[in-house]
């Protein structure tokens, strides 16, 4: 089997060969044109030029129901499931033509069977709502099987999983592979497609780079086609001076049902990261921090002073900032200009004693934070939406930035961006931890975790289970804390 | 391209004519439209007082599709607009039959408009409940009140000088309506696009949630927008009254649709965060020359009702057909190659 296409744009004489039985990573910093591929390959755009095959035929897809006809499904790093219907019936969702009632006892029998085919344990009439985003992936995946699929993309599926769980998703691309299905595996995170792909494609800027057996290719030298430019050290420790004043002190932090007894301390200058799957509520915990949702019991110090946060208004007045993991539902208005979003948390700063807003200075600044964190859009009144994941990642620290806040909390700062991006996201943390700014980053990413914490706390299900030195750590030692496993299974 | 060196796409004016390709746009064209037509089909259509009086006869519903907007574009709704009118309008003919001085009257009148505003501005914000249940409670809970408040009367005998404050012109050929009317654009305009608590009624609109954690007093920027459409629509039920010269239990019943079709018209998204006050007053404008113009060329009234509906489902298709059409000629493009 095998797909070839040239397009124009986004992607630029682009070609491409997958085999049966084959997974196939593909790689390439945001905006890469790897969602333009993946929009080909479905039927969401039509190419504008050349052609693309399956079985040796061509097929031109004039929407998604074509690809999926041909055996073309793709899942996502958010899983679509709809979460009033069981697993089953999420399974069979798209199912036409089966007459006008349901059999649902072969409904259910036929999800076990499903289910049981990619070697994983869920029960086929559970409420989704209750799923995790691990298993409403397996979902997907079984909902793309029924449909008898021939190639299954998957586009940053493990993004939000978290060790435990990309391990059986492995797991399971392998038992596909093994049936002869051919995946096309796309990941920011290098060390999977080591893990588990059969060959590997680097695009960069709408152009294919290279295709190459993964026994090739070393990880450097797939960095450095990604990027078009050496990799040097992009993980590499950056050296500070420890400094001794308290910046943040919480105490046995408590909210019912949730976490309990969270205590810790940050000091200026000293960025400390917060470790732990997914499901361990270090967001909550950040949240209650930062006046979302309060904690029941608990003390919360700033600087040495105890204070009450009652709201984010609260947080912000003592110089706390939490810059959130989910940029389109809390982090920024997608369909309003980048100098809107930047002001947003600062609005009272370009306003006049009445209120009205001074544009001018609102540009200036929206221009300022473009030039001081390399954000690439053509002006600053483009939608925030137009922009990749990465450069809207740096508008929201520019937003945050602006309050010039002692406390800074970054939740899974790196999700979803590429490596370049990533790189700069790094050092602007480096940067900002190195000018005394309190930093606490939760993230999921351990080699992240590794190369930027000064100390490391790890959690599970609510509870604190560690503080580790960052120098020290390893990743092995997080993830046994982590997930509660003893070493011994570790090491198995 | 040097105005992308600064990082700015386009000044203000280039702005404002790129908008015109918009839905804005459109409705200028209509308008134009519209106008053109009419005053080919009548003399009297241009003059200003045939303008004025378009504007008099419907003007309760135009000052309070103005707070609407601001409302609409702040992702809520509010239903009981018509209602609140209604009871102001019948709070004050039931002040008067009791022998209150109109001065005091119409105080208490604006500040019943502005409780009735924090009472839905307590259930939306601080209950958390949808503005669309608690408005709809409200429409009949006003409108209850209203009835009670004047059973199966009818209030008239309002002293002249009221009475002319409603019908004449005040300054020059306008009325007061007017003037409140042009006031009241005028400071909306600035509130809503030159403002900081503008910039909150847009961004709370499109995202609420992000909103609130950037730390944005969402709660207070709502409850003043309720606050003030409560006291707008007092205000708006003590000018129909003075224009009627009359009161009863049914003032202003069923406005609230015609003035969200207003509002919806322009060119603002009910889901909110899109539009602008410019779009609103196109749409006015336009729905007021439309019926004017159909009612010179002796088109029914249920007609020209039909009308303005075909005219709002084309708001909401217009926009969605061109991205349409667009995918369209693009696969054409592609099939071809």
């Amino acid at each position: 089997m095998s797909k070839y296409f040239g397009m124009t744009e986004a992607l630029k004489d682009f070609s491409l060969d997958i085999h049966p039985g084959e997974i196939h990573a593909v790689v390439g910093e945001n905006g890469a044109g790897k969602s333009t591929m993946i929009k080909i390959m479905t039927g969401v755009y039509q190419c504008s030029s050349g052609e693309m095959l399956v079985h040796g035929e061509r097929v031109l897809f004039h929407g998604t129901g074509d690809a999926q006809a041909r055996g073309i499904a793709a899942i996502y790093q958010e899983p679509m499931v709809f979460p009033d219907l069981d697993v089953a019936e999420n399974i069979f969702l798209s199912h036409r033509g089966l007459g006008p009632f349901v059999n649902w006892r072969r409904t259910y029998a036929d999800a076990r069977k499903l289910i049981a085919r990619l070697g994983v344990t869920l029960e086929e009439d559970r409420n989704a709502n209750g799923l995790t985003l691990a298993e409403q992936q397996t979902v997907e995946i079984a909902r793309a099987l029924s449909l008898d699929v021939k190639v299954l993309i998957m586009d940053e599926p493990t993004s939000s999983l978290s060790a435990h769980e990309v391990e059986k998703l492995m797991g399971i691309a392998r038992t596909l592979r093994a049936e002869g299905v051919a995946i096309i595996f796309i990941s920011h995170r290098l060390e999977e497609v080591f893990q588990i792909a059969d060959r590997v494609t680097v695009l960069r800027d709408g152009r294919l780079i290279s295709t190459r057996p993964i026994g090739d290719v070393t990880a450097d030298g797939l960095i450095s086609e990604m990027v078009g430019r050496d990799a040097g050290e992009f993980f590499a420790r950056s050296e500070r001076k420890k400094r001794d004043k308290l910046a943040l002190d919480v105490r046995d932090l408590t909210l019912d049902g949730v976490f309990s007894s969270v205590s810790f301390n940050v000091n200026e200058g000293e960025v400390l990261c917060f470790a732990g799957l997914v499901g361990a509520r270090r967001t909550d915990v950040a949240l209650s921090i930062f006046g979302v949702r309060p904690a029941d019991s608990g003390e919360i110090a700033v600087g040495s002073e105890i204070v009450r946060i009652r709201s984010p208004q609260d947080a912000m007045k003592l110089g706390i900032a939490y810059v959130s993991e989910d940029r389109r539902k809390l982090g920024l208005a997608m369909t309003m200009p980048v100098v809107a979003n930047a002001t947003l948390a600062t609005l009272r700063k370009y306003m006049s004693k009445i209120g009205l807003l001074n544009r001018g200075r609102e540009i200036e600044m929206a221009l300022r934070y473009r030039r001081r964190l390399n954000i690439r859009t053509p002006d600053v009144d483009r939608e925030v939406g137009d922009l990749s994941g990465g450069n809207q990642q740096k508008v929201m620290l520019a937003k945050w930035l602006d309050a010039e806040p002692r406390i800074l909390i970054f939740d899974e700062p790196t999700r979803g961006i590429d490596v370049g991006a990533k790189a700069e996201v790094h050092s602007i943390i480096n940067g900002l931890a190195e000018s005394g700014v309190a930093i606490i980053v939760i993230s999921s990413d351990l080699p992240e975790v590794l190369a930027l914490a000064d100390r490391i706390v790890v959690m599970r299900e609510g509870q604190q289970m560690g503080v580790f030195d960052g120098e020290t750590a390893t990743q092995e030692s997080i993830i046994r804390l982590a997930t509660g496993q003893s070493s011994n299974e570790v090491a198995a | 391209m040097s105005s992308t060196d600064i990082g700015v796409a386009k000044r203000p004016l280039e702005k404002a004519i790129s908008h015109l390709s918009d839905w804005e746009g459109f409705l200028l064209a209509v308008l134009v439209l519209t106008i053109i037509v009419n005053a080919s089909m009548s003399d009297v259509f241009l003059t200003v007082n045939n303008q004025i009086n378009l504007f008099q006869l419907s003007i309760e519903k135009i000052i309070v599709a103005l707070i609407m907007t601001l409302i609409i574009i702040n992702a809520e709704i509010d239903l009981s607009v018509a209602s609140m009118m209604g009871l102001a309008a019948c709070a004050f003919g039931w002040l008067f039959l009791h022998g209150v001085p109109i001065g005091l009257a119409v105080p208490i009148v604006l500040l019943i408009g502005v409780l009735g505003g924090a009472f839905n501005a307590f259930f939306i914000t601080v209950m958390g409940l949808p503005s669309l249940v608690v408005t709809l409670a409200m429409l009949i809970g006003y409108r209850g009140l209203a009835r009670v408040l004047v059973e199966d009367r009818g209030i008239t005998d309002f002293p002249a000088w009221f009475d002319a404050l409603g019908q004449q012109p005040l300054i020059g050929p306008f009325p007061l309506s007017l003037l409140i009317f042009f006031a009241l654009l005028a400071f909306l305009v600035v509130v809503l696009h030159f403002t900081g608590f503008g910039r909150y009624v847009y961004m709370i609109g499109n995202n609420k949630e992000m909103a609130v954690y950037s730390g944005v007093a969402v709660n207070r920027v709502k409850a003043t927008l309720f606050i003030a459409s409560g006291a707008i629509s007092a205000l708006a039920g003590l000018l129909f009254a003075a224009r009627v010269g009359a009161v009863r239990g049914d003032v202003a019943l069923g406005f609230e649709l015609d003035i969200i079709t207003m509002v919806l018209l322009g060119g603002i998204s009910i889901f909110g965060g899109r539009g602008t006050l410019f779009g609103a007053i196109f749409a006015i404008l336009i729905v007021l020359n439309l019926r004017n113009g159909m009612a010179l060329a002796n088109i029914t009234h249920h007609l020209q009702t039909g009308v303005i509906g075909v005219l709002l489902i084309l708001s909401v298709l217009l926009p969605n057909l061109r991205s349409m059409l667009r995918q369209f000629r693009e696969t054409r493009a592609s099939a071809r190659s």
